[in-house]
């Protein structure tokens, strides 16, 4: 039997790294397929041994990202094509959700209003700014 | 430094912070989500899981990188408090391995290895500092091509032909870069002192 998925696409998708419609097809054969469901466990039984996969950690620590400047680059268009080519094809291709979200609100910036931005992050300071508490989140070593 | 004024209660740096970030976390949430409400709800609850684990935070690492964990953790949660996201079961099936991961060969059984947390953290730091060099060796010298063809081999595991077919070169000169890059990642494992069998997949071909 031709396997459906690959061995780094069921990791990724563990750590919600998938690109968006392949995390659905996922979920939908999970429901489907018990035996999907067991290999899902097993990766986990799996990292929790302490076994690495290069794929995850590529992935985790963002080895082939852009940085948000060179995203800034890429929406001026003044990479070099080749550099320019492979971004496309990291952002399509490999599909990576955090460059993908950069780039999307790179581009949001450019367009939405300031006030919409400023009373989305008013709201989120309110609801959050409870929880600062000074040297409170000193780190713990 | 932000995280240090964070650290230090200071309300200026927390919404800078939040001002920095909040676009491309919602961004994330919100292409997966497709609700916006909903997306601006997860973000709150990963800006609180941020201040509530800042004692845990190693500021050596991406504060990006650490903030996009926090998100994709909290909208996993989300997702399976929906019912997209399917439970899965605790444990493994007994008796068999269903993943087809096991080390092959003299490398031992993933369960036969068990480390502490502090160690893997080291093998992965290290790991990722190889894999790091090389990748940076291929963009300083414009291989773009290599580089696809290894982050589709290693990051969305793609098969061989299909990275061939893909990246309009023949399958055996995926097989030498491949061949190329595993062996720079193996030279590096064995300098560092790492454990061969906890990266499987580097031996996995071996005789």
């Amino acid at each position: 039997m031709t396997r459906a998925f690959t061995q780094a696409e069921l990791e990724a998708y563990l750590d919600e790294a998938l690109p968006v419609e392949q995390m659905a097809r996922i979920e939908q054969a999970v429901r489907r397929d018990p035996n999907l469901a067991g290999e899902l466990a097993a990766i986990n039984a799996r990292r929790d041994a302490g076994v690495h996969s290069l794929g995850e950690i590529w992935r985790r620590h963002r080895l082939s990202c852009a940085t948000r400047e060179q995203w800034g680059s890429y929406l001026l268009g003044v990479l070099s094509k080749e550099a320019a080519d492979y971004l496309t094809f990291h952002l399509e291709v490999v599909g990576c959700r955090v460059c993908q979200a950069n780039l999307a609100d790179l581009r949001k910036q450019q367009a939405e209003s300031r006030d919409a931005a400023q009373t989305r992050r008013r709201k989120y300071f309110q609801s959050s700014a409870g929880y600062l508490r000074p040297g409170g989140n000193e780190r713990v070593v | 430094m932000l995280v240090q004024r964070v650290r230090s209660g200071e309300a200026d740096a927390w919404q800078e912070l939040i001002a920095r970030f909040e676009g491309r976390l919602l961004a994330f949430v919100e292409h997966r989500t497709r609700d916006h409400a909903a997306a601006e709800d997860v973000v709150q609850e990963t800006l609180i899981g941020f201040l509530t684990s800042l004692p845990n935070y190693d500021a050596s690492r991406s504060l990006e990188s650490y903030l996009f964990s926090i998100a994709a953790h909290k909208l996993t949660d989300h997702l399976r408090r929906e019912g997209r996201r399917p439970a899965l079961p605790l444990a493994a099936p007994s008796g068999s391995d269903p993943s087809g991961w096991e080390p092959h060969g003299a490398a031992r059984a993933a369960s036969s290895i068990v480390r502490s947390g502090e160690r893997r953290e080291l093998e992965e730091s290290a790991l990722a500092a190889a894999l790091g060099e090389q990748i940076a060796a291929y963009q300083r010298r414009g291989d773009w091509q290599k580089l696809a063809c290894v982050e589709l081999l290693f990051v969305r595991g793609w098969a061989n032909k299909d990275v061939a077919a893909r990246l309009g070169l023949s399958e055996q000169q995926v097989a030498n870069i491949k061949f190329e890059f595993v062996a720079k990642i193996r030279a590096a494992v064995r300098r560092l002192g790492l454990p061969e069998d906890v990266f499987p997949e580097l031996y996995e071909d071996s005789p």
